[in-house]
């Protein structure tokens, strides 16, 4: 009797669940493209539109003057370009403390970000032009290299929060990390109820997972999700192992031990997947920044020393 | 066995708060277990965890059943209890308290390490975000942005602001300041090493024609600053603004070839294509492409007798123009292949016997008679008595030569065959004044016979333009005969304003461009046209199958540059002073060694 309950419990919460989770992904769906609309397509792509412009000015200028020495960031085309981007990474750097500013206009960040992005990206051609082509074991070609690297970083960051957002409301549904790390509580009390009359060997097993399941952690931790040693893991495996040679009233509780121990795993594992997409969401901010702040040392040395050595 | 057993539990203040049980059992198990009379429901006990018991002599014992029991701080297996000892069974410290009389054992039960945290406590402690973890973006931002700060900035400013430092470092292999190199310098100024305070003297402002001038002293200007007109002209294109008279304005190093030397045709052009716009008073042609609109070549041509301004004249090629060398050489007859007669036998000449390059390789040697003529045509006077030749050069000399040898043999001692005078003289007989005078008439006569045959037979006449003229020789009178050699006038560099080396163009033939074959005049001139050059090279647009052809090709902007084509300084013309355009200072003479010392006319006989 309380095995047909649990299975129609079971196939209840099957059922529930699906049902939660294509409605998530419906909301996920209509989150993910409100964030596009906002920082790709804001106000019709008016961002896109002036890098685009911006490029071809840049393009037209560059090929229009011709100088007897060449093409280089020496001639008065060059320095107009080099002004040009060089102002346009202090003011793409300023927009990281525009950012924190910005608490309560969510509309103005995204167009700050819009910007961010599309103004950014023009930089390429910009200060592509500005070089001339001409690269060598140089600050002047470290400031451009550096500058492509914080560029392409930010597009792989435009790339993983177009990516990953759906995919952690897929995982998570209508939870938070919040809700999931308190329904985790409620099984781990539930397991200790259960586990406390059973064998010490089971109990102990129990309260390993209980205490030692680690979730979130160091850098490497977050990244790395499920290890095999997981405490739950292990006590799952051990109940399943264990249900086999029990019988009576010890194989029923531990069967509830089992269901519950299993419930939790799988808690775990949406808990842990939110982490290591957070962790993957942020994570190009850490090369993004630092190698921001690497461009604009580099720029002003290129800048100094152009002028030192005039 | 009976037992009270006081539980002690903590109420929110904190303070203890006893509840008294009594018991009975025998023996008492201890555990999580529910059969277990000393129920502690704690997972880190087990489910019977321990056993107490009575001893036969009355006394109390503790043995640890599956799990460990601590004793006063000691693990044992099993132990008899005194009063006042501690145990502890997972977390839970049991006391054994003084034994009343009605029971047998005492104990007092405490929670004394509660499990930490349901979820509040655990969820504190995880970190759920990389923010909490080491990697933090402040830090390496600060990191990454202060060393490539320092390397790239802040090191190679203080080297630079430091000289004595400065110098010792520009003999390291990577020198601070090597990382703002922008570009490899010309091969010319690798001598500087790695000290880029030779030419960046000062920070923040721009090199000076200072640093250049201290090494190229001789260049000039784009003008010979011969007459005021020049020097206005000058003043209006050159000197109107700092930036038009930098030596950096036009040329850049670190920049390949192409930036130290501009060889651009708009340098020229953008005032040549249109200069009688521009300058009405300009004598120069309208030039904007060598492939189009380039005049025929002007040749400066040497004017025998000459000399200073006259000495040169400039003449359009296509005019018709003849040499008038005032030497007799016809090509045809010395490059014939058959041969031609040579001092001991037949010999083939090819243009090199005579044309032999300079130093260079650029231009040729100028042909002199000593070393391209004299082995032919010898200059020998008594072939049949002595090898001795006259000197070449001056009519006097040659006489002079012929007057000495005759007297010498009409009056020496030993007689030679050709003296035939009046009888034979004895050895050591001393001749009379009479017959001295007479031996010395004899000498003038036959020093004048032979004098007129070389003039005007034998030797000389082949090459030179002779006139006979009478008494102009020195110290000699009316009647006695002499002679006009037409001043030489070879010219060596007929397009003194272009460069052309030859050496770039070794792989064709002389006769190629040189048509002289034929030639049977000495005033037939050999110099190529304009059309020759066009067969190769091009105008200012690159052409697919010629040679570059703009002006730079040929002509150089600098007046006395090492590329220069444009004019030379004329002798006594003082140049302008670089350093003093306002003041027009003459300053010493420019050097144009190669370009002046050709276009000089050759010293009158």
């Amino acid at each position: 009797m309380q095995w047909q309950r649990q299975q129609d419990d079971r196939s209840n919460c099957m059922r529930m669940r699906k049902a939660r989770s294509a409605e998530s992904a419906e909301i996920g769906q209509k989150r993910q493209s409100i964030r596009h609309r906002t920082f790709l397509e804001y106000r019709h792509y008016r961002y896109l539109k002036l890098a685009v412009a911006l490029s071809l000015v840049a393009i037209f200028v560059y090929a229009w003057f011709s100088f007897p020495v060449g093409r280089y960031g020496g001639t008065m085309v060059g320095y107009a370009l080099g002004t040009v981007g060089a102002l346009l990474i202090v003011w793409l750097m300023w927009l990281g403390m525009q950012k924190r500013r910005y608490r309560s206009n969510t509309n103005g960040l995204q167009g700050w970000v819009s910007a961010h992005i599309y103004l950014g990206a023009s930089l390429i051609v910009v200060a592509t032009l500005h070089t001339g082509f001409h690269i060598g074991w140089n600050v002047h070609t470290l400031a451009y290299v550096l500058m492509l690297t914080v560029i392409f970083s930010g597009f792989f960051g435009v790339y993983v929060y177009m990516r990953l957002p759906s995919l952690m409301t897929e995982n998570m549904g209508e939870d938070t990390l919040d809700s999931v790390m308190l329904k985790i509580a409620d099984a781990d009390r539930d397991i200790r109820r259960v586990a406390m009359a059973m064998p010490d060997a089971v109990s102990r097993a129990a309260e390993d997972s209980i205490q030692y399941t680690v979730i979130g952690g160091g850098v490497l931790a977050q990244f790395r999700g499920n290890p095999k040693k997981c405490p739950t893991r292990l006590a799952t495996k051990f109940l399943e192992d264990v249900g086999k040679t029990l019988n009576g009233e010890d194989q029923q509780r531990n069967h509830e031990l089992y269901s519950l121990m299993l419930r939790k795993k799988k808690l775990v594992a949406r808990a842990r997947a939110d982490i290591r997409f957070k962790a993957a969401l942020n994570l190009w901010l850490y090369f993004h920044v630092p190698l921001s702040f690497a461009l604009l040392a580099a720029l002003s040395a290129h800048i100094i020393s152009v002028f030192f050595y005039w | 066995m009976k037992l009270t057993i006081t539980q002690l539990t903590r109420n929110r203040q904190g303070q203890t708060v006893p509840s008294e049980l009594a018991l009975q059992a025998d023996p008492l198990r201890i555990g999580r277990g529910a059969d277990c009379k000393l129920h502690l429901p704690d997972p880190r006990v087990s489910l019977h965890h321990a056993t107490m018991g009575l001893n036969d002599d009355g006394t109390c014992f503790i043995e640890a059943v599956a799990g460990n029991v601590k004793i006063d701080g000691s693990f044992e297996r099993s132990m008899r209890l005194r009063t006042g000892q501690k145990i502890r069974v997972g977390p839970f410290e049991i006391i054994v308290l003084p034994t009343p009389p009605s029971v047998d054992l005492a104990l007092s039960v405490e929670l004394v390490d509660p499990l930490k945290a349901e979820l509040s406590d655990i969820r504190a402690n995880l970190k759920t975000g990389l923010t909490g973890t080491w990697l933090s973006k402040r830090n390496l931002s600060w990191i990454a942005g202060s060393a490539i700060a320092f390397i790239f900035l802040l090191w190679p400013v203080m080297n630079a602001l430091n000289t004595h430092d400065r110098e010792a470092n520009a003999k390291l292999n990577i020198p601070p300041d090597a990382s703002w190199n922008p570009g490899p310098l010309a091969s010319a100024h690798h001598s500087f090493g790695r000290d880029c305070a030779q030419c960046h003297a000062t920070p923040f402002v721009q090199t000076k024609n200072e640093q250049c001038e201290s090494c190229h002293k001789s260049i000039g200007w784009h003008f010979v600053l011969e007459n005021k007109a020049a020097r206005s002209l000058h003043e209006s294109v050159f000197m109107k603004s700092a930036e038009a008279s930098r030596c950096a304005a036009c040329h850049r190093d670190h920049k390949g070839p192409l930036g130290l030397i501009r060889q651009d045709s708009p340098l020229c052009t953008q005032c040549h294509a249109d200069l009688k716009t521009r300058h009405p008073e300009t004598t120069s042609p309208n030039i904007a492409d060598f492939s189009r609109d380039h005049p025929a070549f002007k040749l400066s041509m040497l004017v025998p007798g000459k000399t200073g301004q006259d000495a040169v004249v400039r003449i359009a090629q296509d005019s018709g123009t003849a040499e008038t060398s005032n030497l007799k050489f016809p090509h045809d007859i010395h490059l014939t292949k058959k041969g031609i007669r040579g001092p001991a036998s037949k010999v083939t000449m090819s243009c090199k016997n005579c044309h032999v390059p300079d130093e260079n390789g650029i231009r040729f040697k100028p042909t002199t008679m000593k070393e391209h003529c004299q082995d032919c045509h010898s200059l020998e006077f008594e072939p049949k008595a002595s090898k001795r030749q006259v000197p070449h050069g001056n009519v006097d000399d040659v006489m002079a030569t012929l007057k000495e040898f005759y007297a010498q043999a009409a009056l020496a001692d030993t007689p030679i065959d050709v003296v035939v005078q009046d009888g034979v003289r004895r050895p050591g007989e001393r001749l009379s004044s009479a017959k001295r005078e007479s031996a010395l008439k004899w000498a003038t006569q036959k020093a004048e016979k032979t004098g007129s045959e070389l003039m005007e037979d034998r030797v000389c006449f082949a090459c030179h333009e002779i006139r006979r003229v009478k008494g102009s020789n020195e110290g000699s009178d009316e009647k006695t005969p002499s002679w006009k050699i037409a001043p030489i006038a070879i010219t060596q560099h007929w397009l003194p304003k272009a460069r052309f080396p030859h050496n770039k163009h070794n792989t064709k033939d002389c006769g190629s461009c040189h048509q002289v074959a034929a030639s049977k005049l000495s005033s037939d001139i050999a110099i190529p046209d304009i059309k020759n050059c066009r067969e190769c090279h091009g105008g200012n647009t690159v052409a697919v199958d010629k040679a570059p052809g703009t002006c730079e090709t040929c002509h150089g902007f600098h007046v006395g540059g090492s590329r220069s084509g444009t004019p030379v300084p004329l002798p006594g013309v003082l140049p302008y002073d670089t350093k003093d355009p306002k003041g027009l200072k003459p300053k010493a003479p420019l050097k144009v060694a190669h370009l002046h010392e050709q276009a000089k006319p050759v010293p009158q006989p």
